[in-house]
């Protein structure tokens, strides 16, 4: 790090005042650096630990590291299972939110409509993205309980592509957007028709936006905690937070195995934003901050 | 209400008045017929929720109405107003630490790392927490607050600042600290990110020729960059205080809304009542008296927003 480019105070004890300006920025810095790193150092050493070692008084590192958490968090336990609902639903509802989103995106972007229109739509998006999901949990749990889709996936990923799609509208009108029309409009003087130039000239060239979205829906979906807390009831359709906060909330908490699943838990997410992180502060801001 | 759910344009009177033009063009037609289909879906899976909510309120669990019942009941419980006044207390909070905080390293990232690599790794660091499932930071929570094993209390008895245990979660004060706590560990990072953009977009000309005029730090903040900031302070307070409003899983995890009702925040109250006391319509009641509190506030805000809506 290089000294802070501020004015240079006049006078004498000038190095002083530098020096001293220096010592509190690091020492913050260094502070911040340890608030922000020891929750999950903490976490993952935690997930290392041994049952034996859970009963001694606590210890900063993992005496003798083990995968044994892991291991008993996912085939003893069965949260495999849970893992791998929670994968089918959030790339159910990535299909489901990007088909959904280019269908009311591809109009608004690539046609000629009324900007009234398209102000509209998106305004509307917006204002999804400030409903409470708690305020609609109440109806959400009426109507799927009347259509009989209790304790079954589809209703998650009913609902997490719609508390999604707003996301999506705006990624995806984003991205759409930079994609110069002259060059769908050269494949239709060429003969293709709307669907052909959709196909094969814009697909392709909104596939890096198309992924980045759906890595954020993924990655929203593969979070969200209360509606798949309220809509599943048993390991069959339990989506991976569900079984964590099961651990959680047992009579006797086994420590190191709720540290692995924690660590499984916010492992994924992690891992997909190393790939989509120029996007995810766009997303999150419908647009406002671009990525550089 | 009526923001939230009738924002859809009318698709017949969307022609431009005075134009003249009778008929449709055919993209306008095709678009239409790609829009209509797939808006209205949508729009009539985000409505039915709501007018059901509104009956719900209405009636008693045999169908029956009852009017306003639900509403008057709702309304003078004192659990309600427990749960208003600890979601107060948690955005009071939470909201100016996130924003001061981010601010601060905005500013300073901004005038000391001039170097992009480093710029470029605090990035990714900074979106790191943005998407750790929050079921999964209130489990670190845990493991830090928790009673008996919780590694708070053992670094600060080990250090000797403390001989007793500290109740971090049965102080009905100290576990809103605690919860609060977590929000700003996983939401201070987007303060930053959005802050320290805006930053970037504040032209070097002007900066400098404050800087040659001889303008500290403080005024170089005050008079030029706060003006290219402003509108990011609305957008942040703006999406952070209807997060607020959403906030469930971390609390859910770490106090269950505990000790008492001290951190039984809104979300978790409506929960409760549902969930908990079985009352369908009181729950209902709120969620209308929810809904409607956001659609104001959004109404309010939403022009205001620095949002690119063409």
């Amino acid at each position: 790090m290089q000294a802070p480019t501020l004015p240079s105070p006049r006078g004498g004890g000038k190095r002083l005042a530098i020096a001293l300006r220096l010592i509190l920025i690091v020492a913050g810095l260094g502070m911040a650096a340890f608030l922000y790193a020891f929750p999950l150092y903490w976490l993952i050493a935690t997930s290392l630990k041994s049952k034996p070692e859970l009963y001694q008084s606590i210890t900063l590192f993992p005496r003798h590291p083990t995968l044994e958490p892991y291991f008993s968090v996912l085939v003893d336990r069965g949260f495999w299972v849970l893992l791998r609902n929670s994968v089918i639903v959030c790339a159910a509802t990535v299909l489901v939110t990007l088909a959904v989103g280019l269908v009311i995106t591809y109009p608004i972007t690539r046609l000629s409509v009324p900007p009234r229109l398209r102000v509209g739509v998106l305004n509307w998006a917006l204002s999804l993205r400030f409903l409470p999901p708690v305020a609609v949990v109440v109806p959400y749990f009426a109507i799927v309980r009347t259509l009989q889709i209790y304790n079954q996936p589809i209703a998650l990923i009913g609902i997490y592509s719609l508390f999604n799609l707003p996301f999506a509208i705006w990624m995806l009108k984003g991205f759409l957007a930079e994609i110069p029309l002259e060059l769908e409009e050269a494949a239709l003087v060429d003969g293709a028709n709307r669907w052909t130039s959709f196909r094969r000239v814009l697909l392709p060239l909104a596939a890096p936006g198309l992924m980045a979205a759906a890595t954020i829906v993924f990655t929203f979906a593969w979070s969200e905690f209360l509606f798949a807390l309220i809509l599943t009831a048993t390991p069959q359709s339990q989506t991976f937070p569900v079984g964590v906060q099961g651990l959680v909330t047992q009579f006797e908490i086994i420590w190191n195995d709720m540290a692995a699943s924690g660590v499984i838990a916010m492992s994924v997410p992690l891992v997909l934003m190393v790939v989509a992180r120029k996007y995810l502060v766009a997303g999150l801001t419908f647009g406002v901050i671009r990525e550089k | 209400m009526s923001r939230l759910v009738a924002e859809l344009p009318a698709p017949t009177g969307t022609q431009p008045a005075g134009t003249g033009r009778r008929r449709w063009s055919r993209q306008e037609r095709l678009a239409y017929t790609i829009l209509l289909p797939a808006l209205g879906t949508v729009f009539v899976i985000v409505t039915i929720p709501f007018v059901l909510a509104i009956w719900q309120s209405i009636t008693a669990d045999d169908g029956s109405l009852v009017g306003l019942r639900n509403y008057t009941r709702a309304l003078s419980n004192p659990l309600f107003y427990d749960a208003l006044r600890a979601t107060g207390l948690y955005a009071l909070i939470v909201l100016p630490t996130e924003i001061l905080l981010g601010l601060g390293f905005a500013l300073l990232v901004h005038r000391a790392v001039k170097r992009a690599g480093l710029r470029a790794t605090l990035y990714v660091l900074a979106v790191l927490p943005l998407v750790v499932p929050p079921v999964a930071v209130g489990v670190v929570a845990r493991l830090i607050y928790a009673p008996g094993y919780g590694v708070l209390n053992y670094v600060l008895q080990s250090v000797g600042i403390t001989h007793s245990e500290i109740q971090w979660l049965s102080d009905p004060l100290l576990a809103m600290g605690s919860v609060a706590s977590v929000d700003i560990w996983q939401w201070t990072p987007f303060v930053y990110l959005v802050l320290f953009a805006g930053l970037q977009t504040v032209p070097k000309e002007s900066v400098e020729a404050a800087q040659v005029d001889g303008a500290t730090w403080w005024t170089q903040f005050r008079y030029i960059e706060l003006y290219y900031l402003r509108p990011l302070f609305l957008l942040i307070l703006f999406f952070r205080m209807a997060d607020v409003l959403r906030v469930f899983d971390h609390v859910f995890i770490l106090t269950g809304g505990g000790p008492g009702t001290a951190t039984q925040l809104l979300s978790l109250y409506i929960y409760r009542v549902e969930f908990r006391f079985f009352d369908g319509g009181q729950a209902a009641a709120l969620a209308v008296l929810v809904l409607v509190a956001i659609s104001i506030l959004y109404s309010l805000v939403t022009r205001a927003l620095p949002l690119e809506r063409a």
